[in-house]
């Protein structure tokens, strides 16, 4: 028994019957195992939702470490072969996530579910910042550049929001909006920004 | 789908960090087009000094559809007024082009292989910019080869874009909401057509075989296998854009042979194929100094309707014209006047369209035709520009001419512009375009007097 396992088994609860298990019991039942074996690995459901989240980011950074051009990008350019390959790899999700909904999208309710994913994603960044800074792409600001992280986040968000929302080809208006997006912040904290949050704004006004 | 990871470093070049460093990506085609535009009255000039910074402001915010659109209505109408187009003259348009990961993404979604899979090598740093993409050279076994990427998103916009340019066009081009409705349907299914490469990759293959007779044209070869709805790829073609070209001092010689080649390709494709490579704007052609033009961009193809066909030209004939009543016949069809018209207004708006056929169809109806003669489109911007401004036009509560009519007549101002600027002087021979009295063309004439084949191209 181990995390991976108890993970698959959780999301494919989910996309089965639409919520989550009555019980840890009735839950390692199913898997043939005792509850004990669950608890020594996640405390709870709560927590294995958090790890799901958290795992799919991971899953996603493996990949990418592995990737020789991934590694000469610059911050920017890693960044968003990031998100292209996180949307990906939460596409293989889809369902589960869409099922999960209201506990992620309603705002008091994110911080909780995905706090984890919260976490690593902060590290992920304070490391992009980091090199952003020795290539130049950003300018580090006294007391300012600590905000960066979150203002990173919340872009985060906000790309996770735009896919979920997304009905369009192959999840097209996300590449796009990824791409809009990251480039904005880029220049915000760079240098000029007129003609970004013109074509953001316009993007994301038009939508409909 | 399993991701790719690993790719062999050296096979794809960097591209900038920095976002919308060094390609300006964008057209700039209303500045083409606009720059030989003639002063309109003074008290409209006023009026709309006003209005320019504004509209301005606005419509350089709207990318890729909205911008086409604008560009085409200022073309159907014959102009813009002079304060438009110097604020215009003085932009450029850009869009950021799309970073490297956002280009690796498309391939791996479309093709299901990175560049560096698929090239022996690969600039990410676009080399220019396309109408919804922009194109990148690769080589592959030896050759080289231009990719157009499309951006993501676009077919998606184009509706939204559309809904967006509408209230501008009123504004700008003083059409009415009836014009409207049915010239943005036919607009927006354009549009969409150009954002399906797959569609462009079939048309152009076609239209490539079926053209290669026509000398001193050059089409490049496609690849299909290394295409998809959103990445076409073709043999990368050397040459010129008409303005560098023309900055290169080339001969007459030069001028006249593509000049000539260009001719023939539209009539070609007009009486012939009755399908015209829609767009003739500077970007679709690469001229090159021995006299010879790379042709390439079908994403805008417009087919042209039987009947419509032989009504437009029917009224290039003499003895048709002679005929009253077949002329009227022939305007109704055609829409340009109603049967709820009045009589005054029947005979109005016949001599109007008449005298705009008849200069826009003079080249034809000459055995050769000097494309340098100023006076020749400064009488056509006159007269458009008279055409526009009167009450009669303006006022009317009917959409005049039909639809086919705004793709058909910017095919050809696109082409004579061109021509315009080449001065090139081009054997329009009436003979070979000749139509019977049915408004069928000879068209044995046409194809026994073209070579058969063009050496050594």
């Amino acid at each position: 028994m181990d995390k991976q396992l108890i993970r698959t088994a959780y999301i494919k609860y989910w996309l089965e019957n639409g919520k989550r298990p009555i019980s840890v019991f009735a839950f390692c039942q199913q898997l043939e195992t005792p509850e004990s074996g669950f608890y020594e690995l996640y405390s709870s459901f709560d927590a294995v939702e958090k790890d799901i989240w958290r795992s799919f980011f991971e899953e996603t950074i493996e990949k990418l470490k592995e990737d020789d051009t991934y590694r000469n990008y610059s911050a920017r350019e890693k960044l968003l072969a990031f998100y292209f390959l996180w949307v990906q790899q939460l596409r293989e999700n889809r369902s589960y996530i869409l099922l999960q909904k209201e506990k992620y999208l309603v705002p008091p309710m994110h911080l909780d579910r995905l706090e984890a994913f919260r976490i690593a994603f902060y590290e992920y960044i304070r490391e992009l910042i980091k090199e952003a800074y020795t290539t130049g792409e950003v300018k580090e600001r006294k007391f300012i550049s600590d905000q960066y992280v979150h203002g990173f986040w919340l872009q985060a968000l906000f790309v996770l929001q735009y896919w979920v929302k997304d009905d369009s080809d192959r999840f097209e208006m996300t590449d796009a909006a990824i791409e809009k997006a990251v480039n904005l912040s880029f220049q915000l904290i760079s240098s000029n920004t007129l003609d970004s949050i013109l074509d953001f704004g316009k993007f994301v006004f038009a939508r409909k | 789908m399993k991701e790719q990871t690993s790719i062999p470093t050296g096979k794809v070049e960097r591209a900038s960090k920095f976002v919308a460093t060094g390609l300006k990506v964008g057209t700039n085609y209303l500045k083409h087009y606009t720059k030989k535009l003639i002063d309109p009255a003074t008290t409209r000039d006023e009026l709309h000094a006003d209005n320019a910074e504004d509209i301005y402001d606005a419509l350089s915010g709207l990318k890729g559809s909205a911008l086409k659109v604008a560009q085409m209505l200022s073309m159907d109408k014959g102009m813009l007024p002079k304060a438009y187009t110097e604020r215009f003259a003085m932009s450029q348009y850009s869009a950021p082009p799309l970073s490297g990961p956002l280009v690796v993404n498309t391939f791996l979604k479309t093709l299901g292989k990175s560049p560096a899979q698929l090239y022996d090598k690969f600039e990410m740093q676009a080399s220019n910019a396309a109408s919804i993409g922009q194109v990148h050279k690769a080589v592959k076994d030896g050759n080289e080869l231009a990719v157009k990427i499309q951006y993501p998103g676009v077919a998606n916009s184009v509706k939204s874009d559309l809904r967006l340019v509408k209230p501008f066009a009123i504004r700008i081009v003083g059409m009415n909401e009836v014009d409207m409705d049915k010239y943005f349907d036919e607009i927006e299914g354009k549009l969409l057509e150009e954002t399906d490469y797959k569609l462009e990759l079939r048309r152009s293959m076609e239209v490539s075989a079926q053209c290669a007779h026509i000398p001193n044209l050059v089409f490049p070869g496609y690849y299909p296998g290394l295409s998809s709805d959103r990445i076409i790829t073709m043999d990368w073609l050397q040459g010129y854009h008409l303005k560098e070209f023309l900055q290169r001092d080339p001969s007459q010689e030069a001028r006249d042979k593509i000049g000539q080649a260009l001719w023939d390709f539209y009539q070609y494709q007009v009486h012939v194929l009755r399908k015209v490579h829609a767009d003739p704007h500077p970007g679709n052609f690469l001229m090159r100094d021995d006299g010879t033009v790379g042709v390439f961009d079908f994403g805008c193809i417009k087919e042209i309707p039987g009947d419509f066909y032989v009504n437009y030209f029917l009224l290039t004939n003499r003895e048709v014209l002679k005929d009253e009543a077949r002329r009227r016949e022939i305007y109704t069809q055609l829409e340009m006047i109603h049967p709820t018209d009045t009589e005054k207004e029947i005979t109005f708006f016949s001599e109007l369209f008449q005298k705009m056929i008849d200069m826009l169809t003079l080249p034809f109806r000459r055995e050769q035709f000097d494309f340098g003669d100023e006076s020749y489109f400064n009488e056509i911007y006159a007269y458009m520009d008279y055409l526009y401004n009167l009450k009669e036009v303006r006022e009317s509560k009917v959409a005049r001419g039909s639809r086919h009519s705004l793709y058909v007549n910017r095919t050809y101002f696109g082409l004579y512009s061109i021509l315009s600027d080449l001065k090139a002087k081009v054997i329009t021979s009436e003979q070979l375009y000749q139509l019977d009295q049915h408004g069928m063309p000879m068209r044995d004439a046409y194809e026994r007097t073209i070579p058969a084949n063009r050496d050594g191209l």
